[in-house]
């Protein structure tokens, strides 16, 4: 097992070398000139002069291959450069506002977790009748719902209506509340339905129905033979939503002014902030990356089949 | 017992509290909002220092208002040589930073010399080139000796930047200057606070703080401003949406549009076909409905513009007719030029050549796509085809350096840019303005006079000579202007005396009051 780890890990390598480079590449393909943005936002007039000078100080003015190496160089010995737009080292903003997405993600996967299993098992547990009805509303509704949109209808409702909920900032939980339902309705409607079918294709098992003809109660087949073997697709999706919620975390943090990462990342896009750009997209990489080998893990250690395997692969 | 003790503590805290509480309530803050932090606020910085902050915290010589005129701020007095070479400031006296160090001519000097000895960075300013160097005869007067007379020094040393004065012997890195604020607590992506200087010279600010929340998005800004987590939302650079300005308006918030700032213009290219004719310039300016657009499109925040510059700036107030709008002179101004409009065809045609030019705009700016399509129809109906380019900022940069446009949009810089450095900028390849006005028959002597304007040194000649150059730019239609840019502003009832600043970058905090007070 741990020799899986350290392939996995040393594979981390390669991909976070191959997505700075795609980023870096995609990035100098837009046409558009961050030292016109920095004159932009210095409300410099965009002389000719002034331009050459903004390209000089951002280092804009080398080619295009030497860009790329310095940069790799630098990043290679955690430099990642420094923003554009605010000045200082690119890291140092990054993991300064890492903190407030971690806990907006984490509370979104805890809710997506929390939420979804019970009813995922409840819609399971009768199916076609109303509560799977219900949940299967639920789950259209999350699916279908854009975040931004949710979010925007939240505030009206709880905040600018009822004034019971603030519409922005980070503080206590009751800061937390809509970002967080915001995040996770999608991750967790779509997890409450997979959850339901595959415990629903567990129930139809031949194990299953012998288990119940030795006579075991039904709590012990649903917990034992049921849900065991059911959990499998859902580790593998809770990999997947990981990528979701951060993904989600980046609009809904600009609306609810949540001070993360995300909301950064997307100031970054408006004022192409290279270096932001190019360091955000390898620290939700390595993320990325990582949650999955988790996840892998937790696969391996619930289910022995892959287990075998994976000790066959290493 | 238990229930007998929380009861005592519960009384001894509400009691505690009623006695803190009214301490802590009569410190008055206005909350405001920008899209990202004030930044390290360093007096001579651009971005990420925020120009709004920067004016809070550090202080000109001479102070630009909204008239286009300067009036004494840390100088109450100047005086300029005849030949418009020295410029000697008599200093104010009893001005201190807010770490209490004094402000003098040594102070004033230090500042100065250290944006000369970064002139590369501030070429943008003229100024800058200008100085030759500065002398401090005494502690109250600072003396200015330029290379060359240019009129426009008072006017750049108004400027929120890099021309204002930090404390010498600050800590590097802390913002002390001689404004009525400063900076006492940043912290990154969700506020700055800016509390009183203690030993501000000038009128005392009502507000003991002003709080500024960091929410880049303007529809949360709109929402914060509802909830009341804000009082004010003031700017220039969409803080706040038309349609939500409208929506809040309606609520019954506090609302105002400050007077024209900049002017929204589309640059005709002269040096171009067709544009190079002036009969379809002026055909063109005769032919768009601004008033339609100011309507529908700009719901009524900006007015209609007329010419380049909106009159309240300097040197503008020169009674320029405008090209009213009508369809009927546009028309007859083209078939007099020889393009004529087969019956049966939608596109004049003249020597085999159809009536076709580029509208070249932002497009991401739904603002500009809007209004390029109703320049488009305008013009469409009378026999023009008109291509609309949709491109991003970097494409057309490129095309104002090379001319590749037949109109393209444009804004002026604003006070206290317009009208001297916009001017000044027109003689310079890579402009927009310049290459629109290349093919002009008189662009030497255009580009001549705004040399002579600029280093002239007599008022009567000046306006002469501006007269002379805007007449001849507005008769030859080179601009199509649409509508001036304002700052919008809304505000709650618990903020009074809500005012505008006299620049596109600048918020008057310090008049502005709490409601009752």
């Amino acid at each position: 097992m741990l020799r899986y780890i350290a392939y996995r890990l040393a594979l981390l390598i390669p991909i976070l070398l191959a997505v700075s480079l795609l980023v870096f590449v995609l990035l100098h393909m837009g046409r558009g000139d961050p030292a016109l943005d920095y004159l932009r936002l210095s409300q410099i007039p965009p002389t000719d002069a002034a331009l050459a000078e903004a390209r000089h100080t951002l280092g804009l003015d080398r080619p295009l291959a030497e860009q790329y190496l310095v940069w790799l160089w630098r990043a290679l010995h955690l430099d990642f450069g420094t923003s554009f737009v605010t000045g200082r080292p690119v890291l140092d903003d990054l993991l300064y506002y890492l903190p407030a997405t971690l806990q907006l993600g984490g509370a979104a996967l805890a809710v997506t977790l929390l939420v979804s299993l019970p009813l995922g098992i409840w819609a399971a547990r009768r199916p076609g009748r109303w509560p799977d009805q219900l949940v299967r509303f639920i789950a259209f509704f999350g699916v279908s719902m854009p975040n931004f949109w949710l979010a925007f209808l939240m505030i009206a409702l709880f905040s600018v209506l009822l004034g019971w909920l603030p519409p922005m900032g980070r503080g206590g939980l009751e800061h937390l509340v809509m970002p967080v339902l915001a995040v996770a309705l999608m991750s967790l409607s779509i997890n409450a339905r997979l959850l339901r079918a595959s415990l629903l294709e567990a129930s139809g098992q031949r194990y299953v129905l012998y288990a119940r003809l030795r006579g075991l109660p039904e709590g012990q087949v649903w917990r034992r033979h049921i849900l065991r073997n059911a959990w499998l697709p859902v580790v593998t999706a809770i990999g997947m939503h990981v990528g979701e919620l951060i993904g989600g975390t980046l609009v809904i943090e600009t609306i609810f002014a949540w001070p993360g990462l995300g909301r950064f990342a997307v100031s970054a896009v408006y004022n192409r902030d290279f270096p932001v750009l190019q360091c955000f997209t390898l620290l939700m990489t390595g993320l990325f990356v990582f949650c999955n080998l988790i996840v892998d893990v937790l696969y391996a250690w619930l289910d022995p089949r892959t287990r075998l395997e994976g000790a066959q692969v290493c | 017992m238990n229930q007998l003790g929380f009861k005592r503590k519960l009384g001894a805290f509400l009691l505690a509290a009623g006695m803190i509480l009214p301490a802590f309530t009569q410190a008055e803050v206005l909350t405001y909002s920008w899209p990202t932090n004030a930044g390290p606020l360093d007096p001579r910085g651009y971005s990420p220092n925020q120009m709004y902050a920067q004016a809070m915290v550090y202080e000109p010589l001479v102070r630009y208002r909204a008239d286009g005129s300067v009036e004494p701020w840390l100088a109450t007095h100047w005086d300029i040589s005849p030949d418009g070479l020295i410029y000697t400031f008599t200093l104010r006296d009893g001005v201190r930073f807010s770490d209490g160090s004094v402000f003098d001519a040594d102070a004033a000097k230090t500042n100065i010399e250290a944006v000369m000895a970064n002139r590369k960075r501030h070429a943008w300013m003229e100024l800058v080139e200008t100085i030759d160097h500065v002398e401090t005869p005494d502690a109250n007067t600072l003396r200015l000796i330029l290379k060359h007379p240019y009129y426009p020094t008072l006017l750049e040393l108004a400027q929120v930047r890099p021309l204002r004065f930090a404390a010498p012997d600050a800590q590097p890195g802390r913002p002390v200057g001689t404004g009525p604020w400063q900076l006492v607590e940043s912290r990154r992506g969700e506020f700055d606070r800016f509390a009183r200087n203690p030993y501000y010279w000038g009128p005392r600010p009502v507000y003991d703080e002003v709080l500024v929340k960091v929410i880049p998005d303007p529809s949360s800004r709109a929402i914060a401003l509802e909830t009341g987590q804000l009082d004010l939302i003031q700017g220039s650079e969409g803080e706040v949406s038309a349609d939500t300005f409208e929506r809040l308006k309606g609520k019954g918030y506090h609302t105002a549009i400050s007077a024209p700032l900049a002017t929204r213009v589309i640059a005709l290219n002269s040096n171009l076909a067709p544009t190079n004719e002036l009969a379809v310039r002026q055909a063109i300016n005769w032919a768009v409905n601004k008033d339609a657009i100011v309507k529908h499109v700009l719901y009524d925040l900006e007015p209609r513009a007329d010419a380049l510059f909106s009159t309240n700036l300097p040197y503008t107030d020169i009674g320029l007719k405008p090209y009213d709008y009508s369809p009927d002179k546009a028309r007859e101004a083209l078939e007099q030029a020889g393009w004529v409009l087969k019956s049966g065809e939608k596109i004049r045609y003249k020597n085999g050549q159809p009536l076709r030019l580029e509208l070249c705009f932002y497009g991401a700016n739904a603002l500009q796509k809007s209004v390029a399509e109703v320049v488009q129809a305008n013009l469409g109906s009378l026999g023009f085809d008109v291509v609309l380019k949709g491109e991003d900022e970097g494409a057309l940069v490129e095309r104002q350096r090379d001319g590749r446009f037949g109109m393209i949009f444009a804004e002026t810089w604003g006070a206290p840019y317009d009208p001297h450095s916009f001017v000044s900028s027109m003689r310079y390849a890579g402009h927009a303005d310049y290459q629109a006005q290349k093919g002009l028959p008189m662009k030497a002597m255009i580009d001549q006079e705004i040399g002579e304007v600029l280093a002239s040194v007599d008022e009567d000649k000046r306006q002469t000579l501006y007269r002379h150059l805007l007449t001849t730019l507005h008769e030859q239609a080179v601009y199509l202007p649409i509508s001036y840019l304002t700052a919008t502003s809304v505000s709650r009832d618990s903020v009074e005396n809500v005012q505008f600043g006299s620049t596109l970058f600048d918020v008057p905090f310090e008049v502005m009051k709490p409601a009752g007070n």
